[in-house]
Formats: structure tokens, sequence, C-alpha cells
């Protein structure tokens, strides 16, 4: 017989793996919009308000639940660590309404390198697409991965900046091209950030054990 | 520095630490049937430890062991050590009514001397031990409905009979009548299970002040109960101690699969 906890538990699943593909959906739209120079704010901001949404259900959600059935050990570990992820995909949303935006303000970017960004960028979508996974298989050992992908999506961030830092000497210095890069770069970089906090929960959910640090 | 410091406060405290009572190598028999199984488990003072686990476990009949009581049942038995202040309370030369009256005991339901007044309730004890002063008397019967927070509601009617009172308040003069006796440790079984939801969480609230003073052990089937209530659970299953360690370890990241089924409703 099931307990009722689970019909609840189940739920809370569903809506924090939509969360999560919702999230993975727009922060690829976003930068797609980049690469291609498509104006996507509209739809990215529409998608980052659903996420907001969503995320406040979960929430209330499961304070609900741990009102009403006071759940211990794993289940309430794994209720925990719902709102965390919850709280990391709107994040998500957040960032690629960021990255929507930079185009808007600083205008059409089609003559920049944006090779740093792309390189940056299959990283980030990567981690986003495995803090989903990690969720969706309660797999403890992906915090560990998420961890070494964030070491290199941080090093290509301090190498850029360095490079900005450089050219600013220059004397025909262009600030759009680096600046516009630099902003979603580091849009990415704090994306890669919430997805390790992603793998972390899911290791505490698994172990009861927050996940040993780099 | 900070950190040496810290490890050296951490292992005072270590050092500090007293066990009020050592179970070791426990077993309860009731004639042929082992009802428990080589139980091995150390209470801090001051702490209140409760006991867990599926109807049948043991629970009782190792509540009743730690005051002599089990040994009251026709063809029960103990085997093993039970120390308490370090004297095995099991030796020879010990009289089990002297444990009784260290280690008070309260019941699943109210059970107050049923032709006797609250006043006397209380009192009955003090009077058992040989102890006649009026005035001593009445200020220990004050003190110890105060302790169980049931003075307010029965100092202005102190004769009429115990068992006139709410199931909740009844519980409560239990407490009264077993702190009268100044025990050092308080066993109680279930003490909660026939009280509604206002009498229960008195008697949560009062478990939590009386470890000021008293080591407490505490039997519930209700889990919340023992999350809220205790320092330190005990998980026993068909007779065995399962896992034994802080409330919080054992609530939220339980070491051993029964337990954590247990804990969180999977039984079948
Ligand atoms: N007087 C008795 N004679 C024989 N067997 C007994 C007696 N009392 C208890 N038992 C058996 O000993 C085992 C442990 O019983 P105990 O009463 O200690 O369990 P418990 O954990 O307190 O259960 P509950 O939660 O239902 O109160 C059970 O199998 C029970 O049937
Ligand atoms: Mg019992």
């Amino acid at each position: 017989m099931a307990r009722l906890l689970d019909i609840g538990l189940e739920r809370i699943t569903n809506l924090i793996l939509d969360m999560g593909h919702l999230s993975e959906d727009l922060v690829n739209s976003a930068l797609e919009s980049y690469e291609k120079g498509t104006m996507m704010r509209a739809q990215i901001f529409e998608g980052s308000e659903k996420l907001r949404f969503l995320q406040i259900e979960v929430t209330d959600f499961a304070t609900e639940l741990i009102a009403r059935y006071q759940p211990v050990s794993k289940d309430l570990r794994f209720i925990q660590s719902s709102m965390d992820a919850a709280y990391g995909f709107s994040i998500f949303g957040r960032y690629a309404y960021d990255i929507a935006e930079v185009m808007e303000t600083i205008g059409p970017l089609a003559d920049c390198d944006k090779s740093e960004v792309s390189l940056m960028a299959k990283t980030a979508k990567d981690m986003i697409s495995l803090s989903v996974k990690s969720l969706e298989k309660l797999d403890k050992n992906a915090s560990q991965k998420l961890y070494m992908m964030d070491d290199s999506v941080d090093s290509i961030f301090r190498k850029y900046l360095k490079k900005v830092l450089t050219q600013t000497k220059k004397r025909n210095f262009q600030p759009r091209c680096y600046v516009s890069a630099l902003l979603i770069l580091r849009y990415l970089e704090r994306i890669s950030d919430h997805a390790c906090y992603i793998g972390d929960s899911v290791h505490y959910v698994v172990t009861g054990d927050a996940s040993p640090r780099r | 520095m900070a950190i040496e410091e810290s490890l050296e406060r951490k292992e005072a405290l270590v050092e500090s630490v007293k066990y009020k009572v050592s179970i070791e190598n426990v077993d309860g028999w009731y004639g042929t049937k082992r009802a428990i199984k080589d139980i091995n488990l150390k209470v801090r003072e001051k702490t209140v430890t409760a006991f867990i686990g599926p109807s049948g476990c043991g629970k009782t009949t190792l509540i009743r062991c730690l005051n002599r009581m089990h040994e009251m049942t026709p063809g029960a038995r103990v085997d093993g050590r039970i120390i308490v202040d370090g004297i095995n309370i099991y030796d020879k030369s010990i009289d089990a009514v002297i444990i009784r009256r260290r280690i008070g005991m309260v019941f699943q339901k109210p059970n107050p001397f049923p032709t006797m007044s609250i006043f006397e309730n209380v009192a009955a004890g003090l009077r058992l031990n040989g102890i006649n002063n009026k005035t001593i008397i009445r200020e220990i019967v004050e003190e110890s409905l105060k302790n169980a927070a049931l003075w307010d509601e029965v100092k202005n009617e102190l004769h009429i009979p115990g068992m006139s009172l709410s199931g909740g308040q009844q519980q409560r003069l239990c407490i009264a009548r077993a702190l009268a006796m100044q025990p050092e440790v308080l066993l109680m079984d279930e003490p909660t299970s026939s009280l509604d939801p206002i009498g229960a969480s008195k008697i949560e609230e009062l478990v939590r002040t009386l470890k000021d003073s008293v080591t407490i052990i505490i039997v519930t089937h209700n889990m919340q109960q023992a999350a809220r209530v205790s320092d330190f659970t005990a998980f026993m299953y068909l007779g065995d101690m399962i896992e034994y360690g802080a409330t919080n370890q054992i609530f939220m990241k339980p070491e051993k699969e029964l337990t954590e089924r247990y804990v969180s409703g999977k039984f079948v």
C-alpha cells in the first residue's frame, strides 16, 4: 500500500523536473538568440516568469507536505532539496532572461567574435542538463562531475576577463563585443554554480551528507 | 589556536558525559520466550531517551527491566547487567523495592490510586517510606504538583478524588506521584497515548522541563513526539536494538535500512 506522502512526493518530483526542462530550454534559446542575433526577449521573459511561479508552487506544496505528514529522513531531505532545486531552476530562467537582454541593451552583435561564449555555453548547457538528470535519477555522483565542469567554466571566465583588461588598454578598443561577451560569460558562470548546488542537493538526498568539496 | 581551543573544549565535554544507566547484554524472558535480546545501551544523565519500534518489539519489556518491574510478571526473568550510577541493580544484595523508588515509572493509562484524593495520591509513597511529618509532606506534594504542571489547576481542590480529574490531569497526577519520590530516573511508557493533543503537548513540555533534574526514558509510538522531546532515540525491532543515536541523526539520517523504513512509515 502506497503512503499518502508518496503521492505528494511524486507530484513535487514532476513539478521540479518540469521546471528543470523548461529552464534548460530557456537558457538554450537565450544562447541561440545571442549566437544568431534573433530577438527572443519576450518569450524568454514569459518562460522565466513561469519558472518563478512554479518555484512558488513547489515551496507552497513542500511546506504543505511537511506540515501534513511530518516526513523524516530521506523523505524530508528530498523535500528540502526540491525547494533548493526549484530555486536553482528559477535562477536559470532569470539568467536566461539576462542573457537575452544583453542584445537589447547593447545592440546588434553580428560582427563580434563569439567563440569563448560558445565554448562556455556548451559546458554550461551540459551542466544544466546533468543537474536535471541527477535529480531525475537521484544520482549522487553527478555532483563531482558538475564540480569538474564548473572548474573549466571558471577558468574560461578568468581568462576572458584578463583578455578584456588587456584589450581596454589598446587605443582602438571597441567595448561593445567585449562587454556583451563578458556579461554573458558571467551569467553562464553563475548558472554553473547553481547547477553545482543542485548536484549537492541530490547528493544530500541520497547520502544525508554534504557533498565533498573540490 | 582557536581550533585547538575548541578541540580541547570538545574533549572536555566528551569526558564530562556521565552515563546514568548502562544496559549491558540484557535479555528479557517470559518463561521460555526471549522477548528482548542482548540489549546494550548507555543512557546519559539528564537527557531524554526515546525507545521506538513496532508493537511487540520489546519496548515495554526493556523499560520494565530498568526498574526491576519485569520480574514481577510470573515466569519472567532478566539476564545481563543494568548499571545505575555504577551499581548493578540486579546484584543479589540490591533490594528491588529501593530500585523502584529511585527509578519512577509512568504508565500508558493514567492509574491514580482510585480511592485517594489528589493530595493523598502524591503523598502515599512518602508515607509508605516512613515520612510522617505533615509540613514536609505538604511541601513535597505542592512541589511535585508544581513540577508536574498540575498545581495551578488543582490547588483549591486537593481533597477531591484523583479519579475525578480529566485523563490528561490524571496523567500529570501520576507524574507528580512519581516525582514526589524524587527519582533520579523516570521511565514513561507511552505516557500520552490516551490523551488528547492538548494534554499530550502538556506532557511533552513537562518532559522537556523535567530533564534538567531527571534522566528520562520514554517509550512512544508517536515518531514526531520522539523527535520533539528526546535527545537520543533507540529503535527496536523483534526484540533487538537495531540502532541507537542522537535523535536528529535517527530521524534525518538513520544508518540502518530497517530504521529508515520504520521512521519513514514504510513498514508493512
Ligand atoms: N506477560 C507476558 N507474557 C508472555 N509474553 C509477553 C508478555 N508481555 C509481553 N510479551 C511478549 O513479549 C514481546 C515484547 O512485548 P512488549 O510488551 O515489550 O512490546 P512493546 O514493544 O512494548 O509493544 P507495544 O508497542 O505494543 O506496547 C511480545 O512478543 C509480547 O507478546
Ligand atoms: Mg508496550
